[in-house]
Order: C-alpha cells, then structure tokens, then sequence
C-alpha cells in the first residue's frame, strides 16, 4: 500500500502524519493501535521511508530510491524492524534492540525501531525498552505497534504519543469482496473477518465459508426447532469441517454474527451478516427476549476463549449448545 | 561485473572480509560480501553493522599483475558460500562474471560455481571521509593501548556508554580511557596529525570491535591512519579498512576523578605484586567477593591478608622499596588490580593512597602514560 492508499483509508493518521514529518514536529515515539488489516505496519513502513527518502514529494515517499527500496526489504541498517518469534517478544531481541539503541547510527542521523505486535512484549522487556523511549541519546524514533493496547504497560503508553487506527467501515468492504466477484452473502460475511483471514477464504476457500454458513443457518434453527438433532449435525457436519483451530475460530464467529444479526433485527437495524436470512431472523427475534439473545452472546465469546485455553472441542460445542438451546 | 583474478590473493582478501560477518543478522543484505570492481583493483565489504571491514585488491603493483578487469560494476554474494566456494577451487585465477538479475558465475579451472546474488545498490554505505579528523598511530602502540585499556570496559549494559574506550586528543595526545564505574585504566600516547590543534573528544568506541581489531593489528610499527567520522570510526591499514560504529551518549568526565595528592605512597616490583594477590585470591574466589585487606608495617612492609569465612585465611608480609606517609589499612577488589598489573609491562609499579575510603592511583614507575584508578570496597 502506497501513502495515498493508505490515506484513503485512514486518513485522520495519515493526515497527522503528513503534517508531523512537514513541520518536523515528530513525536520520539508512537505508539500505533488498531485491528489486524488497518494497516499499521503499511503506515510505520511508509513513515520511515518518509524520513529517509532522497526524493519524495512534499513528505509522501517514491518508493523507488535506494532507501526507500531498502526499507521495503529490510535491508536498512537504520532501520530496525522487531517481529515476535513465536508467541512473544524474546529476551534476545529485546536485548538486540537496546544494543542497537546504544550505538550510534550505521549512516549517520537518524535511527528508526519498529516493534510489530508490542504487546507480546514480557513485562520485563518492556521495561527495559522504557529507559530508551524516554531519553534517547540522539534522534531516534520509535515505533510500535498493537492491536491490543490494554496489554501494553501503562508506563510506556504514557510515554509515547498514541495514534488510533479505525477499522473500516463494514460497507465498505463488503462492496470490495462483492467486486471480487462474491455472492452478497458471503461477502457479508467475510467482511466481518479481519484482512488476513478473510483474503485467504475469499479465494481459494470461497466455497468452504459458504458452506459453512449454512451449516451456521441449519445448526441454529436445529437449537430453535428440533433440539433433538442439533448433537447429531455437529458430529456428523460441523466438526468435519471446521477441523483445526482457525477454522474452528471461525465457526464460533459465525455462530456470533447470527445472534448479534437476531439483536439488530429486532431494532430495526440494516447491515446484517446474514442479510438473506431476514425472515428466519424476524421469526427467532419474535421468540427470544433481548436479554436472552444477549446471553447467548455471551456463552459464545466464552467458548471463543475456552477454544483459546486447548479444551476439547467436541465438548466445547455440545456444552455451548445446550447452552443455546436451554439458554440458560 | 566481469574480471579475473588471482586465487592466492582473492582467497586471503575474502577470508579478512568474512571475519565481519554474522550469521545472527536480522538485515538480510548483511549476510553477503560486496564486491566492486572499478579499473583500479576489486573492492570486497563485510560487515555486521558494527564493525565493517573492506579490504582493497590492486588491478597491479610494481611487482606484477592481480586483476584483469574485463567489466567494472558490483555484486553482493551470500558470505557463508562464498567465502568456502572460493577456498576450494582448483585452479591458480578465479574467473566472476555476473550476468542479468544477479546471477553470478564462478569459473575456476573446470569448475563453474552460478550464485544468486543481491543488489548491491543496498548494502550499506559506509561514511564518507573527512581527511580533517585523521591521526596517525603506530600498529604496535595501538595494539597495546588497546590491551591495556580494553579490560577495564564495563560488561553491563546498564550504562551502555561504558561499555566501550573513549578516546580523546588534545594538543598531540591521544587518551584512551575505560572504566566500569568500580576501576579505571587510561593510556596515553603521543600521536601525528595532519591537521593542527586536532582536537577530539567523546568519541566512545565498543570494545568488542576494538577486540576484533586488535586481532588484525600486527607488531609491527608501520602506521595506522585513524579517522573519526559522525557516527563511525576508520582505522586504516595498506589495502585494509576497519570501520567500527560508535556507542552513543556522553562519556563520563574523568579527569576531575584523579586524586592528585598522596596520603600513603608505596613502590614495589610488579611482579611481586601481582603473584602476592594471586596467592591471596585463592581464598577469597571462594567467597566470590575477591575482597584482600591490605595494611602497612614497620620498615617497608605491606602485609596482605585475605579471608573466606568458610574457608580460611591467608596472610603474606612484601617488602616495598619504599613506604611513604601515614600508616594504612586498606580493602580493595583483588581481581581488578590484577587485570591491571597484568598489562603493566614495567618492572616496578607506584601506588597512591588518599586515605582507606577514597580511590587510588597505580601507575608503573618508568613513564606516565598509564594510570589506573581503584575505588576500595568498605569491609566493616
């Protein structure tokens, strides 16, 4: 993604951006929030470059000159890019980024550190990071990166300047996947998913979300109608395909995205996940009060952190559907 | 690119290169050697981002022919292969052609190598040079001022500007010094200038690069050009340049750290000295403290003792040259003045008390170019 594309899409930043880097007003550390897919590490790329281009125009980059092109391959020495190994920031790299912070830079002026997913950061390396975002020896700039800012400790966010990213609007992107040639109901669902995951299913998977939609369509009008057979389609269909624990993430959301679209049918509210649906929504919204609905949400965002903590999944889901089905 | 060189002197240049290079870099294009070839000789880089070296092949001397260059132009090749590829070729000349979109040909005898290189348009730059900053040293001196000096750095990275020698230079001296806040240990030299009233200060160059260095330093007295740029310093030899990058921050004062009065003054050989705290150190490596409790006697004596609570007590009467001023009782980290002594290369060595609880001054006796500063460690 190039500075105006990206501006597009998240141009309260980008404008901040822009004018920070024109009247040299830089903060010496940012801290970047926002969902996966709302271009954070697109934007922390381009703000390096923006710094370190020889030919931009105004601030936007060209993207084609010696610095620009070694950004974009890492391959500058200025430029140090920290990503998680594994589930967390280790030790090491922590330890490889404060070494890089003593030293000065390789081609003289200024130093620039992105740190992908900062809080996967452990408590300790984080606070070793802490004495160097407060009083960096020479020009540096810091950069990290979080979609989860309530992880980060309070000490660092106080001591740099944050910057919300705002996920898409969700018209938006249904109208893209529509253009890529999806059905209206399965681009309305894959709009809900963030960037990555949606992008992998919107090509080659296409037909497994689809189905697995329905499989959502038939399973909840078992729990509402014929409990007697819910048990038998979730041994039979759905934990075949939805069979390791992405996919078995997705299936929950799914289930999700029905029982929000029941609350939104009832107030009257457009933008639906399941759109065609609209009559079997008004059915079940005239049977289930608001609380019960809201209940059931939150039996499902409590499977969705179960799934996270290794439980079984075949026991998982009868569990969360009996729950459903007896909503209690 | 295309040229012919000779085996001989392209493996050597190569493997002077690759002790640059790391394996554990997080920049991808730093796994590679640059080569750049231009009419007068081949250039090749390599580098871990804190240390670079480049070594310089000549086209030819007086003596005869290296280089035939065909085509000038540069590649970036993978180290790891590279460097071993070039080592087992059969023949005396190395052919290296590199065609469209890096690909890289290595012709040898009858043995043809294709690599995949990288762009060299991205390998770092090194600094430009500012021939104003440049002093000159003798290889000899600068390797032992580096010996001498280098111990002392801090391992901590704590107060990462100590983890390095500071070198500054006013009128024609040239002082390297490191400390860990606990010792001190500074060297002084007289040093050639191009340029006059040279003045340098803070610059704080890593020890391990000056350790990597002082592996390429010779024991010879040919010259060394040093030049202080930004953010890098170059020491320059024939055909090799060594590029260290510099630790960021201010460097500590430290001259107004060194006492210049004496309460208590003694001189004894080095030598005897330092044996004395190795027989003393064997006890109190046992507390892990290497605590030894120093106290002045009638007639030229110091009496060393040294005690592990578990293990036992040592005691050993030296007799100095020469004891001077009030009496004394002292305690002081045995291992510290040992690294010292060590790299005192006099035969008698002069140290200066200010009392038990301030520091104090060894230097050896024969010239003042070397000082090393101890703070005591307070026992009771």
């Amino acid at each position: 993604m190039n500075w105006e594309e990206l501006k597009q899409e998240q141009p309260t930043v980008m404008t901040m951006l822009e004018q920070s880097v024109e009247k040299g007003r830089l903060a010496h550390a940012y801290l970047f929030e926002g969902m996966k897919g709302t271009g954070k590490r697109d934007a922390s790329i381009l703000l390096a470059k923006a710094l370190f281009c020889q030919d931009k125009t105004e601030t936007i980059p060209c993207e084609n000159c010696i610095q620009c092109r070694r950004i974009s391959h890492g391959n500058h020495p200025d430029v140090m890019i920290v990503d998680p190994e594994g589930n967390s920031i280790k030790k090491a790299q922590v330890e490889a980024l404060q070494k890089e912070f003593a030293y000065k830079g390789m081609e003289a002026g200024l130093k620039v550190y992105i740190v992908n997913e900062a809080d996967k950061m452990t408590a300790s390396a984080a606070n070793s990071l802490l004495k160097f975002l407060e009083e960096p020896e020479s020009p540096t700039l810091a950069l990290l990166l979080t979609e989860n800012v309530h992880f980060m400790l309070d000490t660092i966010i106080s001591r740099s300047q944050k910057i919300a990213f705002a996920p898409p609007p969700i018209q938006k992107r249904i109208s893209l996947y529509e253009e890529q040639g999806l059905t209206q109901a399965a681009a309305s669902i894959l709009a809900r998913f963030p960037d990555d995951i949606a992008g992998e299913y919107a090509e080659e998977k296409r037909d497994w979300i689809v189905h697995g939609r329905n499989l959502v369509i038939q399973l909840v009008e078992e729990v509402q109608h014929r409990p007697q057979q819910m048990l038998l389609t979730l041994q039979e269909k759905w934990l075949p395909h939805f069979t390791d624990r992405q996919e078995q993430d997705i299936g929950l959301d799914l289930l999700l995205f029905w029982y929000r679209d029941i609350l939104s049918v009832k107030y009257e509210q457009d933008n639906l996940a399941y759109p065609d649906q609209r009559e079997k929504l008004k059915q079940d919204a005239l049977q289930l009060s608001e609380k019960e609905v809201a209940k059931r949400l939150q039996q499902i965002l409590e499977a969705k952190r179960r799934l996270r903590a290794n439980v079984n999944v075949q026991l998982l889901m009868e569990q969360l559907l009996l729950h459903l089905q007896e909503g209690s | 690119m295309h040229f012919i060189i000779q085996r001989d002197k392209f493996v050597q240049s190569v493997q002077h290169v690759n002790k640059a290079v790391s394996s554990r870099t997080t920049i991808p294009i730093l796994t590679g050697i640059k080569l750049e070839v231009t009419s007068d000789g081949v250039t090749l880089t390599g580098s871990d981002s804190d240390i670079s070296i480049e070594s310089f092949i000549p086209a030819a001397d007086e003596e005869k022919e290296y280089v035939e260059v065909k085509k000038e132009g540069s590649i970036v090749l993978q180290a790891r292969f590279f460097a071993d590829i070039v080592k087992k070729l059969p023949g005396d000349d190395i052919e290296v052609m590199v065609q469209d979109q890096f690909a890289t040909t290595l012709r040898s005898g009858s043995v043809v190598f294709n690599l995949n290189g990288l762009d060299p348009e991205e390998y770092p730059q090194l600094p430009k040079l500012d021939e104003s900053r440049t002093f000159r040293l003798p290889q000899n001196l600068l390797k032992d001022m580096i010996r001498q000096t280098v111990f002392a750095v801090s391992n901590q990275e704590t107060r990462p500007v100590l983890t390095g020698v500071n070198m500054e230079i006013e009128n024609g001296i040239l002082t390297c010094t490191a400390t860990d806040s606990h010792r001190l240990a500074m060297r002084k030299a007289i040093t050639e200038s191009t340029t006059e009233n040279l003045t340098i200060s803070n610059v704080v160059i890593p020890g391990k690069s000056l350790n990597e260095l002082s592996k390429i330093l010779d024991d010879t007295d040919d010259l060394v050009d040093i030049v202080v740029t930004g953010s890098q310093i170059l020491f320059q030899f024939k055909h090799l340049l060594f590029f260290s990058r510099l630790l960021d921050g201010k460097y500590p004062v430290t001259k107004n750290m060194i006492p210049e009065q004496a309460k208590t003054q003694i001189e004894l050989p080095t030598k005897e000295l330092l044996h004395s705290l190795e027989r003393a150190l064997l006890l109190s490596k046992e507390a892990k403290n290497n605590v030894i409790n120093l106290k002045t006697l009638e007639g030229d004596v110091l009496e060393v003792t040294s005690i592990s609570s578990e293990v036992g007590k040592v005691t050993e009467k030296i007799h100095c040259h020469q004891v001077e001023g009030e009496e004394l009782r002292i305690s002081f980290n045995g291992k510290n003045i040992m690294d010292a002594l060590k790299v005192i290369d006099s035969e008698m060595v002069h140290i200066m008390f200010t009392g038990a609880m301030s520091p104090f001054i060894l230097r050896p006796t024969d010239h003042d170019q070397m000082l090393h500063l101890f703070s005591p460690v307070r026992t009771y």
